[in-house]
C-alpha cells in the first residue's frame, strides 16, 4: 500500500534549488528524446541550449524574448501569490496590443516625442480593462476566473485577426492580413545598432523593483500574502477581499498589456496575427519556475526564453519542428510540479501481506 | 473466557520527544480502565499501539500471556481489539448499513439480523437506511461502536468518546458500557474529563510525559488527586466570580439576527437577540455544528448579514467587515487556531499584523513598519508568556496552547471592550487552559465584555455570569449562570427543554 503524507517543514533553500533541479531532469530527459529521434543528445542539446547564445546576436535575441515572459510573469505572481488564478495572460497582452497599436496606427503619419508613451499607457489600460472582466465577474458573479481569463484569450486573438484583415487593414499591403507599419515615433528605441534588444527591458525591470517592493514592503502584498496562505484567515482580518481581486487582475493585466505592446512597438513594428507566440501561457511556467519571486523571475524567463531560441536553431541546424521549444517548456513545468510534489509530501510503502486482506 | 491485556514496556520515541516512556500495565476483563492524561501525555500513542495503527519502539503487547504482532489496525482487528476513535471514520452520504457492510464479508440478510439482535440487546435506536450525514454524533458514535460489536471483541478502546456527546448521550454511552462490561469485554476509556473517570471507570492509569505515574482504583480517588496527579503540580483552582452587573450598562446588542444559506453544510439562524453588559461574559453553549461558527462569523463581520442590528457602544455596526469593527474595540478570537486565527507559515510578527487597527501604526501610508510590528510583537510574547522571544519565528513551530496565547495576546493588547472567542481552549492541556481561563477572567474584572461560544460546558460553567444554548440555529432563554447546571445545558444542548409547559 502507498501512504502519501504532508511534509511538515520544507526548507526554504531546497524551495529555491528544485527549479534547478527541474532544469537539469529537462535537460536530461530532452537529451533522451534527442537520442530516440537519432540525433547524438549531447550535439542537439548543444545546438538548443549553447549555439543560440554563443554570441552577441544571440544574447540580444535572449534578452528580447525574455522581456515579455519576465512582464508578464510579474503581473501573473500578484494573481498567484493571492490565490487568482488568471490564466489569460495571452489574451490581455493581445487586447493590450490591440489598444497601444490601435493608438499607435492613429498616429502612423506622424512624430512626436508623445507617441511613444501614450501608446504605452494605452496598451497597459487595454490589458487592465480585458483583466478587469473575468476579475469583476469573479467578485460579483462568484464565476470561475480560470474558464472566464481562458475563454477571453480567443475573443482578444479573434478580434485581433478581424482588425488586421477588416478594418485596420493596411490599405496599401495587397490584403495582407497586417497593419500599416508604426512610425519612428511608435517605436521602442533600439539599445544597440544592430540588435533587436529594445527599451522595453527596462520596463521589465522596473516591474521586477516594484513588485518586490509592493510585494515585501507595503500593506497590500502583506495582503496578497495573506490571503493566498490562507483565505479564511484574510477574511477574518477583514481585508477587503472584492478590492485585492480587482487590484492583484489589473497589476496582472498591466503587465500583460505592456509585453503586448512591447512586443508590437519592438521587434514586430504592426499588428498582425501572430504577434505572440503564447508568451502569456508561456508565462505562467516562468512564474511558477521563478517561485513568484520577483528576481526568481527573471532568472526562469531567461531560462524559458532560451528554450524558445533553441528550438529555432534546432529547427534550422536539425530540422526538427520548432514546436520542440514548447515540449521543453512542458517539461519544466511536468518536472518542477513532480519534484514540488516530492518536496511537500513524502511517499510511503507500507508492506502489505497476502493475508492481510482477508478478515 | 476472561480476557487480560498486558502491555509490557512499550517505548516509542519520535524525534525531540518520547511519546512513551517503558509503559507497562495490565488490563483485565469484568473491569472498566481509563486512562487519564493531558494532550500529548501519551495516550494516544499507547492507544495506536494497540490498535495496530503504530508499532512501538520497544516493547511487547500480550493478549491472555500470548504476544501479539501488531502490525496494522487489521492486525488488531483479527486479535479482537475493537477502536472506537475521537473523529468517526463514517462515510457521511452512505446510509448506516452501507457503512457496516463496507467492511465485513457476510451477506446482508444474515449482517442485517445480527446488527438488529445488537440494537435490541442494547437498546440503540438507529435507523439503518438513513444516510450517516442525518444522525447525531451519539448515533454515529454508536454506529461505530456497532462495527466493533459485530467482530465479538474482547478488548473495546474508547478514544475521548464524550467530547461530541450530550449529556443525555454520555449517560447512555456510559449504560451500555457498563453492559459491555458485564458481558466480558475489557474496556479502556481514553480521557482527559476527571469527572468521568470517577462515574465510570474501576480502575484509572494516570500518565504524564509518556510515562505512567499512577494506578489506582477510582474509589480511592477525588477529581483534586486526578487533576493533581495528571498535572503533577497543585492547579489553582479557578473561582467562579460573583459580579453585580445590574447597575452596568449595555454595551453590545444583537437584534433580530437571521441567517439563511444555500450551503447545506452550513446552519441557519433564526430571530437571535440578545445583549451583553459591561464587564460581562455571555456564554453560548450547544454541540458543535448547531449554528456556532454561522454566530461568530456574522458577529465578527465575516458574514454581513441585512435586516440584523447590531449595536456595539451605541453605533449600529452590522454592515461594517472585521476591521472595521475592531476600530470600534472589538477583538475575535475564532475556533480555528491553524487556519483562520493564524496562519502557521507566517512569522510570529506577521500573523500579529493581522491585527491592524488603526493606532498601531503597523502599516504607515500603505507601507510595512516592521519595527513597530515586531516592537509590539515581543510585548505580547513576554505579556501573555509565550514561550518563545523570538517574533522571526514560524507559527507552525509553536504549541496549540502557546499560538493561543499569541493569538488571544494579539486580540486583547489593543484593550478592547468586548472580546469574542469561540472554543478558545479546544485541544489545549490544563496548564494553558487555566491561563487562558485566568486571563479572561481578568479581562471581566477589567470591565470589558466577552463573548464566550463553547462547546464545553464545564468551561462556561467557570467563566460565564449568563448563559443561553444554541441549538439548530436558535438561541434557548439567557440565563443566569447561577441557575444553570451542567444537567439543564445537556438537555438544551440536545433538543430539549428544561420550562416546564
Amino acid at each position: 500500500m502507498i501512504k502519501i503524507e504532508k511534509r511538515n517543514d520544507v526548507p526554504t533553500t531546497l524551495y529555491f534549488l528544485t527549479p534547478f533541479i527541474a532544469i537539469f531532469l529537462t535537460i536530461i530527459g530532452g537529451g533522451i528524446i534527442f537520442y530516440f529521434l537519432g540525433f547524438n543528445p549531447i550535439e542537439a542539446l548543444k545546438f538548443f541550449f549553447v549555439t543560440p547564445i554563443s554570441n552577441l546576436y544571440g544574447f540580444s535575441e535572449l534578452l528580447l524574448k525574455a522581456t515579455p515572459l519576465c512582464l508578464i510573469a510579474i503581473g501573473l505572481s500578484f494573481c498567484f501569490k493571492s490565490n487568482n488564478w488568471n490564466i489569460g495572460a495571452e489574451g490581455q497582452l493581445t487586447f493590450g496590443a490591440i489598444v497601444g497599436g490601435g493608438v499607435a496606427l492613429l498616429f502612423y503619419d506622424q512624430e512626436g516625442f508623445y507617441i511613444l508613451p501614450t501608446i504605452i499607457i494605452a496598451g497597459a489600460l487595454g490589458g487592465m480593462f480585458f483583466a478587469l472582466i473575468p476579475a469583476v465577474l469573479k467578485t460579483y458573479f462568484n464565476t470561475n476566473e480560470i474558464l472566464v481569463s481562458l475563454m477571453l484569450v480567443y475573443v482578444s486573438k479573434l478580434l485581433l485577426d478581424y482588425l488586421v484583415v477588416g478594418p485596420w487593414s493596411n490599405p496599401e499591403g495587397f490584403n495582407f492580413p497586417e497593419t500599416r507599419q508604426f512610425s519612428n515615433s511608435a517605436r521602442m528605441p533600439l539599445l544597440f545598432e544592430g540588435l533587436r534588444i529594445h527599451a522595453g527591458i527596462f520596463l521589465a525591470l522596473l516591474a521586477v523593483m516594484l513588485s518586490w517592493f509592493v510585494l515585501y514592503k507595503t500593506y497590500l502584498g502583506f495582503q496578497i500574502k495573506v490571503s493566498g496562505l490562507s483565505l479564511k484567515t484574510a477574511k477574518y482580518a477583514g481585508f477587503k477581499g472584492k478590492t485585492m481581486i480587482l487590484v492583484v487582475f489589473m497589476i496582472s493585466g498591466a503587465c500583460a498589456g505592456l509585453a503586448g505592446v512591447g512586443e508590437i512597438t519592438g521587434p514586430i513594428g504592426q499588428l498582425h496575427r501572430m504577434i505572440s507566440p503564447d508568451y502569456g501561457f508561456t508565462a505562467i511556467i516562468v512564474a511558477f519556475l521563478g517561485r513568484l519571486n520577483p528576481f526568481g523571475i527573471i532568472f526562469a524567463s531567461l531560462i524559458v526564453a532560451l528554450t524558445y531560441l533553441g528550438a529555432e536553431t534546432a529547427q534550422i541546424f536539425l530540422q526538427i519542428p520548432k514546436y520542440t521549444g514548447q515540449v521543453f517548456q512542458g517539461m519544466i513545468l511536468f518536472f518542477l510540479l513532480a519534484s514540488d510534489y516530492l518536496l511537500f509530501f513524502k511517499i510511503k510503502i507500507l508492506s502489505l501481506k497476502k493475508n492481510d486482506l482477508r478478515h | 473466557m476472561p480476557t487480560d491485556l498486558r502491555v509490557s514496556n512499550i517505548s516509542k520515541i519520535y524525534p525531540g520527544c518520547i511519546a512513551n516512556d517503558k509503559v507497562s500495565l495490565q488490563f483485565k476483563s469484568g473491569k472498566i480502565y481509563a486512562l487519564l492524561g493531558e494532550n500529548g501525555a501519551g495516550k494516544s500513542t499507547l492507544v495506536k499501539i494497540l490498535s495496530g495503527v503504530i508499532s512501538p519502539d520497544n516493547g511487547e503487547v500480550f493478549l491472555n500471556e500470548k504476544s501479539l504482532k501488531l502490525n496494522s489496525p487489521l492486525d488488531a482487528k483479527k486479535n479482537k481489539i475493537g477502536m472506537v476513535f475521537q473523529h468517526f471514520n463514517l462515510f457521511e452520504t452512505l446510509s448506516v448499513f452501507e457503512n457496516l457492510s463496507i467492511d465485513t464479508n457476510e451477506d446482508n440478510k444474515n449482517l442485517r439480523v445480527k446488527i438488529n439482535d445488537i440494537l435490541k440487546k442494547y437498546n440503540f435506536s438507529i435507523d439503518l437506511d438513513i444516510p450517516v450525514l442525518n444522525l447525531s454524533a451519539g448515533q454515529k458514535q454508536k454506529v461505530e461502536i456497532i462495527r466493533c460489536l459485530l467482530r465479538n471483541p474482547k478488548v473495546l478502546i474508547m478514544d475521548e468518546p464524550t467530547s461530541v456527546l450530550t449529556e443525555q448521550e454520555t449517560d447512555e454511552l456510559f449504560i451500555s458500557l457498563k453492559k459491555f462490561c458485564d458481558e466480558g469485554i475489557l474496556i479502556i476509556y481514553i480521557t482527559h474529563k476527571l469527572k468521568e473517570v470517577l462515574s465510570l471507570c474501576d480502575e484509572v492509569a494516570v500518565m504524564r510525559k509518556g510515562k505512567v505515574v499512577s494506578v489506582s482504583q477510582t474509589e480511592d480517588e477525588k477529581i483534586e488527586t486526578l487533576a493533581n496527579k495528571m498535572v503533577g503540580q497543585k492547579l489553582a483552582k479557578i473561582k467562579k466570580k460573583n459580579n453585580n452587573l445590574k447597575n452596568k450598562v449595555e454595551i453590545f446588542k444583537v437584534k433580530h439576527l437571521n441567517f439563511y444559506s444555500n450551503d447545506p453544510f452550513e446552519t441557519n439562524l433564526e430571530n437571535i437577540n440578545f445583549s451583553v453588559k459591561k464587564g460581562e461574559c455571555l456564554g453560548i453553549a450547544g454541540i458543535s455544528g448547531n449554528g456556532q461558527n454561522e454566530l461568530f462569523q456574522i458577529l465578527s463581520g465575516e458574514i454581513i448579514t441585512s435586516n440584523t442590528s447590531i449595536i456595539f457602544r451605541n453605533k449600529e455596526i452590522a454592515q461594517l467587515n472585521p476591521k472595521q469593527r475592531r476600530e470600534y474595540l472589538m477583538a475575535f478570537s475564532p475556533e480555528d487556531r491553524i487556519s483562520q486565527a493564524a496562519v502557521p507559515e507566517l512569522k510570529i510578527y506577521e500573523n500579529v499584523a493581522l491585527n491592524n487597527f488603526k493606532s498601531s501604526n503597523f502599516f504607515e501610508k500603505g507601507l510595512v513598519n516592521e519595527k513597530k510590528i515586531k516592537e509590539h510583537s515581543k510585548k505580547i510574547l513576554t505579556d501573555f508568556s509565550v514561550n518563545t522571544d523570538n517574533v522571526e519565528l514560524k507559527s507552525q513551530f509553536l504549541s496549540g496552547g502557546n499560538l493561543q496565547k499569541l493569538i488571544l495576546g494579539r486580540e486583547l493588547i489593543t484593550a478592547p471592550e468586548l472580546l469574542i472567542c469561540y472554543n478558545p481552549t479546544w485541544g489545549l492541556d490544563v496548564g494553558a487552559i487555566n491561563y487562558i481561563h485566568e486571563t479572561l477572567l481578568k479581562i471581566n474584572d477589567q470591565e470589558k465584555s466577552t463573548i464566550l461560544i463553547s462547546t464545553d460546558t464545564e468551561e462556561l460553567l467557570k467563566l460565564s455570569d449568563r448563559i443561553a444554548v444554541i441549538y439548530k440555529g436558535k438561541l434557548s432563554r439567557i440565563m443566569p449562570s447561577e441557575e444553570v447546571t451542567p444537567e439543564k445545558l445537556g438537555v438544551l444542548m440536545g433538543g430539549g427543554s428544561i420550562d416546564k409547559n
